[in-house]
C-alpha cells in the first residue's frame, strides 16, 4: 500500500468526470438487469399462476442459476459472448430471477382466499381478479423482491468490471491493481450509496402505490 | 323465485354426494335459511345458485331462467353475495368496495357515488367511513360494508353464507336485527346459510333443515318446525329446549295480561296491604289508568298510597318483546309480576302462568 491518507481527496476532486461516467454506467447495468429480470419473472409468474405445476421446475432452474458463483459464470460466458454488456447482463439477470419469482409468487399466494372468493362471487372474471385484486395486493411483496434484487445487483455489478463492464467496480479493480486505497474506498462507498438510494426510492414508490397498507388497524 | 330442481353435487375424488337430489322452492321476497350440521351441503347448495360451484346434475332456475343460460360472471353480477370472512378488498376504500358491482356493470361515476352514499346509510354506517380502508373498521362494521356491497346494484337475490359467523354474539344479534329491518324495507329473496339453529329460527321466513349428504329433512316456517318436527333428526337438531325456542317466535302482544297488585293513587294503605297479601308480594304498583307511576314496598305505603313516594320500575317489558324475553325477565327478577308497556302506555302485568297458558294453546 502506498503511504498517505486512506482517501486522497485531491485525487477524487480531479476525477469527478470519471465518477459521473461510472455512476451512469453502474445505474444502467443495474437498471437493465433488474428491468429485464423483472419482465422475465412476471412472465414466468403468470405462467405459474395459470399452471401451478410449473412452479417447481421454474424455481428449481432459477435456484440453480442463483447458486453459480458470479466469477465462474462470467468466465464461462466470455468464450461465447465476449467481454460485452451482454455477458454482464446474462449473469446479472440470472441472479435476479429467483428472488423476484419467489417474491411475486409469495405476494400472489398471500392474497386472502376470501377476497378472491368475494371477487368471483360478485362477477369478476379470472383476469380481473388477477389484475385488480391479486396484483395490487401482492405489491408490497413484489416491491420487497425488487428491493432485494436491486441491492444485490448493485453489489454484483462491481464484479462485472472483470469483464470490462462494472461501473464503480472499475475504481475498485484499478485501486487493487495500483494499491491505491482512495479508489477502492471510493468504488465501495459509491456502490453502497447507490444501493441505498435506489432502495429508498423503491420504498417511496411502494408507499405511493399502496396507501391502504399504512392505515390504522382496528384490533 | 329460485327453483332448485333435483340437484346433485359430487365433488371430484369423492364417492359420496355432497348434495343428493335436492329440490327446493325459494319464494320471492322471503328469507330462506339453510341450516344443518357440517357436511350437510348447505354451503355447497348456496354456491351452486351463483355457480361458484357447478352442480353435477339437476338444474337451478332463478326468476324462471336457467342459471346456466348465462356466463357465470354475468349471472353473479345480478346476485348479491355475502360471505363469512366478508372478503372486502383491503386496497380499496369503503366507498370503492361498495361500488364494486355498479362499476363492473358500467354505471357512471355520479350514479355509483350516489348509490354508495345511500347504502352506507342504509346499513347504518356513517358517511365519514366512506374514505377509510377496511382494516380501519371493526368486524361488525366490515360485515355491514359486506352487506352494502352485495346490495349495491339492487339485485333481487341475496346469497349469504354464514355472514355473521365471525362476529361476537352481541354484534351478531344486532346485525341479525338490522338484516330483518332491512328486509322489511327491501323485500329481497334471501338465501341464508348458517349452522346456528337460533339464527335460522330468528331470521328465516322458512327454514330448510339439511342432513349430512344434502338430504332435506324438513322445509317449513320456523314456528311449524318447532311445533311439529318431521322426524327425530329434526327434533334432535332443534334441541330439547324447543318449547323455549317457540317462545322466541311469540310476541307479548296478543297475550291476555293480568291486573296484578296495582292500585290507584289515593288508595288507603289498608286496601293496598290486602291486595299485596292476596297477590303474594311485598310491593304494590301505582297506576292511574294507562299511566304507571312506579311501585312502593310494603313498609313504604303508610296510611295512603302517594305518587310522590313511588320508585320507578327497573324491570319491565315492551309489548314488542317476545315471550322468551318476557320469561327471562320474569325468572331473573324477584317478582312474579312484570309490567308491560306500549311505549309510555301501561297495559297490564305478565306472569309465568300466562306464558305457559299461551304455550298450551
Amino acid at each position: 500500500m502506498s503511504e498517505g491518507p486512506i482517501v486522497d481527496w485531491g485525487w477524487v476532486g480531479g476525477h469527478l468526470d470519471d465518477v459521473w461516467e461510472r455512476t451512469v454506467e453502474h445505474a444502467v447495468l443495474t437498471g437493465l438487469a433488474v428491468g429485464i429480470g423483472f419482465a422475465i419473472s412476471v412472465a414466468l409468474c403468470l405462467l405459474i399462476h395459470r399452471h401451478r405445476r410449473a412452479y417447481g421446475p421454474v424455481t428449481w432452474t432459477a435456484g440453480v442459476l442463483y447458486t453459480i458463483p458470479s466469477l465462474a459464470l462470467f468466465a464461462a460466458l466470455v468464450p461465447f459472448t465476449g467481454l460485452s454488456l451482454l455477458t454482464a447482463e446474462i449473469g446479472l439477470v440470472s441472479y435476479t430471477l429467483l428472488i423476484l419469482i419467489r417474491n411475486i409468487m409469495a405476494g400472489l399466494d398471500g392474497v386472502p382466499e376470501a377476497t378472491k372468493e368475494a371477487a368471483r362471487g360478485m362477477g369478476f372474471t379470472d383476469r380481473r381478479i388477477l389484475w385488480e385484486v391479486e396484483v395490487p395486493l401482492a405489491l408490497p411483496l413484489i416491491v420487497a423482491g425488487l428491493r432485494i434484487a436491486t441491492v444485490t445487483t448493485v453489489g454484483l455489478v462491481t464484479v462485472t468490471s472483470l469483464i470490462g463492464q462494472g461501473g464503480y467496480g472499475f475504481f475498485i479493480l484499478q485501486g487493487l491493481r495500483r494499491f491505491f486505497t482512495t479508489e477502492i474506498v471510493l468504488g465501495t462507498v459509491l456502490s453502497v450509496a447507490l444501493a441505498a438510494t435506489i432502495d429508498v426510492a423503491l420504498v417511496r414508490m411502494e408507499r405511493a402505490l399502496t396507501p391502504w397498507s399504512r392505515r390504522r388497524v382496528v384490533p | 323465485m329460485i327453483s332448485i330442481r333435483d340437484v346433485t353435487k359430487v365433488f371430484p375424488g369423492s364417492s359420496t354426494a355432497a348434495v343428493d337430489h335436492l329440490s327446493l322452492e325459494i319464494p320471492e321476497g322471503e328469507i330462506v335459511v339453510l341450516v344443518g350440521p357440517s357436511g350437510c351441503g348447505k354451503t355447497t347448495t348456496l354456491k351452486m345458485i351463483n355457480r361458484v360451484i357447478e352442480p353435477t346434475s339437476g338444474s337451478i332456475l332463478i326468476g324462471g331462467e336457467d342459471a346456466t343460460a348465462v356466463e357465470p360472471h354475468v349471472l353473479r353480477r345480478r346476485i348479491g353475495y355475502v360471505i363469512q370472512q366478508v372478503g372486502l378488498f383491503p386496497h380499496r376504500t369503503i366507498a370503492e368496495n361498495i361500488g364494486t358491482v355498479p362499476r363492473l356493470l358500467g354505471w357512471d361515476e355520479a350514479r355509483t357515488a350516489a348509490r354508495v352514499m345511500e347504502l352506507i346509510e342504509t346499513v347504518g354506517l356513517g358517511i365519514e367511513l366512506a374514505d377509510r380502508y377496511p382494516t380501519e373498521l371493526s368486524g361488525g362494521q366490515q360485515q355491514r360494508v359486506g352487506v352494502a356491497r352485495a346490495l349495491a346494484a339492487d339485485p333481487p337475490v341475496l346469497l349469504m353464507d354464514e355472514p355473521f359467523g365471525a362476529v361476537d354474539p352481541i354484534v351478531r344479534a344486532r346485525l341479525q336485527g338490522e338484516l330483518l329491518d332491512l328486509q322489511a324495507r327491501l323485500h329481497k329473496t334471501i338465501v341464508f346459510v348458517t349452522h346456528d339453529i337460533d339464527e335460522a329460527i330468528r331470521l328465516g321466513s322458512r327454514v330448510a333443515l339439511l342432513n349430512v349428504g344434502g338430504v332435506l329433512e324438513q322445509y317449513a316456517p320456523p314456528f311449524e318446525l318447532l311445533q311439529e318436527p318431521a322426524n327425530d333428526f329434526v327434533a334432535d337438531f332443534l334441541g330439547s329446549d324447543r318449547g323455549l325456542r317457540r317462545l322466541s317466535l311469540m310476541p307479548i302482544a296478543g297475550v291476555p295480561l293480568v291486573e296484578g297488585p296495582v292500585v290507584a293513587p289515593g288508595t288507603s294503605g289498608e286496601a293496598a296491604q290486602r291486595l299485596m297479601a292476596a297477590s303474594g308480594v311485598d310491593w304494590i304498583a301505582v297506576a292511574e289508568g294507562r299511566r304507571l307511576h312506579g311501585w312502593l314496598p310494603a313498609d313504604g305505603v303508610g296510611a295512603m298510597v302517594e305518587v310522590e313516594a313511588t320508585r320507578p320500575f327497573r324491570s319491565f317489558l315492551s309489548v314488542t318483546a317476545t315471550l322468551r324475553e318476557a320469561l327471562d325477565v320474569i325468572v331473573s327478577g324477584r317478582s312474579p309480576f312484570v309490567p308491560v308497556l306500549d311505549g309510555q302506555e301501561y297495559l297490564g302485568m305478565l306472569t309465568v302462568d300466562r306464558i305457559s297458558e299461551e304455550m298450551r294453546r
